[in-house]
């Protein structure tokens, strides 16, 4: 799998090309900045992108805006937005042109290197990654309805929040596929939301039901 | 008391010195108010109004360093009108007035005291010193201070007594001959109780608003350097430590590079730890004192650069970073701009002032662009009931003062 990774700190753009490559990644650029990145990615046509949030020039929200207009160029390319601290307003607007084939996660994520690559593959083959830390911050702005779930169901929400397909958060809350499935069933009841089957769907009205 | 006494006669010389200028500034109105009458000299007025003002201002700095600040009190600068929107401007500030007033009195009796204190060392040290010089005095001289005659022996050393009489009485009367001729100025040159509450609380507005915005600024710089310096490192740690423990499980030979970089990140973020929390606060000020720290800074400086530091007392600790901080951008300033050879650092304390000197004998010329570092401080010093005043000719040399009022 290709990957162009975006990241002006070159210590960890090294270790990342290190990584990934370690990690049996073609990594055909790592550039400082946007304007290298646009350019990478058009020479390269990679299948996924890393990126970094905050770029050369004003380090606020270049990699975002990157993502997004890269994303535009070339619609089939899967972006990952790696972020010093997460921002649920970064997050909205990454998803807003649709939460297929988008990661945004925090940096230090990349360290549990298992976890991390589960997630860029996924989102390489079109599905959703969201840390759990925007997750998180979702959940407690929220009350009203999610008061309504259970333990459980909240557990499952948040799982499926961050772009887990059935059989990994059956697989992380040890669960069936079956009780998974069920949970789900409950859970778009009790929201009032129209049950989705495409992952990258379902993360998107989720996500979109808690940002309201 | 000595010391009391020694001071006193400082005010008073001090005073003097104004009281002269003061003089001449009534001669300036008397020339320019009799030409006034002649329509010819109306012009001339605020030229000698400029003048009153900056006497004032002399004034008003000069009894500030010696107990409670005298604000400036005027509700508009005259300097960049017409000559007729001057003279209207400044008839109608009551302070106008206030200063003619207060120029009638000093340049009178602030003059008189003024004379009589600087009149008693003299005096001292020539009665004092009488029995060894009046055998070369002519005849025709005969009486001493105090017209004693001085035929006799008893008569010298008579007058060597008045000798002691003279600092005996600077003692005495000499700290209140001082605060007499301080009190017009004290009276009359600090706003007027009215308006004095509006000014400064608009004052006080402004600098709050410069202290927020430098507070914000410095925040911002805190959470720049925490983000993109010191946590960047870390993740490195994360990614480069995970790199390696994957190397580890496949081939332990590759998993040596990953490591070594892995330390020197971590080593990396650690001293850009230590250089944000120099920048929150220097731990040396605490260990060290003003004066330990500001000679550390100097050391650091790669121009040449000498500290002397007075004695300061306590200060508040808001007061020390301040001073610490400026000094610190002014040394930056001279290792980059200046191409100096020396740089001096000077502080003092006088009353409730602290006073900061930084200059360096470079070639000049130094600005204050927006967002630079010397405006940060200036709004720093500012929220001190501070002034921050730079001068820096084509040519050098450089000069930064920095007057902080230490109250905490």
């Amino acid at each position: 799998m290709r990957v162009v990774i975006a990241e002006d700190d070159a210590l960890l753009r090294e270790g990342l090309a290190l990584l990934l490559s370690g990690e049996g990644f073609e990594v055909a650029a790592a550039v400082p900045d946007p304007d290298a990145f646009m350019k990478a990615v058009a020479e390269h046509q990679p299948d996924v992108a890393v990126v970094d949030v905050r770029m050369p020039p004003t380090h606020t929200d270049e990699g975002i805006r990157a993502a997004v207009e890269a994303r535009r160029l070339h619609p089939k390319l899967a972006v990952l937005v790696l972020s010093a601290y997460v921002e649920q307003a970064f997050a909205t607007e990454l998803l807003a042109g649709g939460a297929n084939g988008i990661g945004y996660l925090l940096k230090e994520r990349v360290g549990r290197v298992g976890e991390f690559m589960s997630a860029l593959e996924r989102v390489a083959a079109g599905g959703t990654a969201i840390d759990p830390e925007v997750v998180g911050q979702l959940f407690t702005r929220r009350d009203g309805p999610l008061d309504r779930l259970t333990s459980r169901e909240l557990e499952v929400l948040a799982a499926m929040a961050e772009g887990l397909g059935n059989a990994a958060i059956a697989e992380r809350l040890v669960v069936t596929e079956g009780a998974v499935h069920k949970h789900i069933r409950s859970i778009f009841a009790k929201l009032d939301l129209s049950p989705a089957d495409r992952v990258d769907r379902r993360v998107a009205a989720v996500l979109h039901y808690l940002d309201a | 008391m000595m010391r009391n006494a020694v001071e006193a006669l400082d005010r008073l010389a001090g005073g003097l010195g104004t009281a002269v200028l003061a003089l001449a500034i009534m001669a300036c109105w008397l020339i320019a108010g009799t030409a006034a009458l002649f329509w010819v000299g109306l012009p001339l007025l605020p030229a000698v109004l400029s003048m009153t003002r900056a006497v004032a201002d002399m004034e008003r700095s000069r009894l500030s360093r010696w107990g409670e600040p005298v604000l400036s009190p005027y509700q508009t600068a005259i300097e960049h009108l017409s000559w007729q929107e001057a003279l209207r401007a400044a008839r109608r500030d009551p302070a106008t007035w206030r200063d003619l007033r207060w120029l009638g009195l000093h340049a009178t009796s602030g003059l008189g005291l003024g004379l009589l204190g600087i009149a008693f060392p003299i005096m001292a040290v020539r009665d004092l010193t009488f029995p060894l010089w009046y055998g070369m005095l002519p005849e025709t001289e005969t009486t001493s201070t105090l017209y004693l005659p001085i035929d006799s022996w008893t008569g010298v050393a008579g007058t060597a007594l008045i000798g002691l009489a003279w600092p005996l009485l600077a003692l005495t009367i000499g700290p209140g001959m001082a605060t007499l001729q301080a009190l017009p100025g004290r009276r009359l040159l600090a706003p007027h109780p009215s308006v004095d509450l509006s000014h400064r609380i608009a004052e006080l507005t402004a600098t709050r608003a410069g202290a927020l915005q430098a507070h914000a600024a410095e925040l911002r710089r805190i959470e720049r350097s925490l983000h993109d310096g010191a946590q960047n490192r870390l993740v490195a740690v994360v990614v480069l430590v995970a790199a390696a423990r994957r190397a580890l499980d496949r081939d332990p030979a590759t998993a040596g590079p990953a490591l070594d970089r892995a330390q020197d990140a971590a080593e990396t973020a650690l001293s850009e730890l230590r250089g944000v929390v120099r920048g929150i606060l220097p731990p040396i000020l605490q260990d060290r004192g003003l004066a330990g720290a500001l000679t550390a800074l100097a050391s650091d400086c790669p121009v040449p650069c000498k500290v002397s530091v007075g004695e300061l007392g306590v200060l508040p600790l808001s007061v020390e970073t301040t001073a610490y901080f400026t000094v610190a951008e002014a040394l930056t300033n001279v290792a980059k701009h200046s191409g100096a050879a020396h740089a001096r650092v000077a502080l003092r304390r006088r009353g409730r002032t602290l006073r900061v000197e930084i200059e360096d004998d470079g070639r000049g010329g130094a600005a204050e662009r927006d967002g630079s570092g010397l405006t940060g401080i200036r709004r720093r010093v500012a929220a001190h009931d501070g002034v921050l005043t730079l001068t820096s000719p084509d040519g050098g040399p450089t000069r930064i003062e920095v007057e902080l009022a230490c109250v905490s």
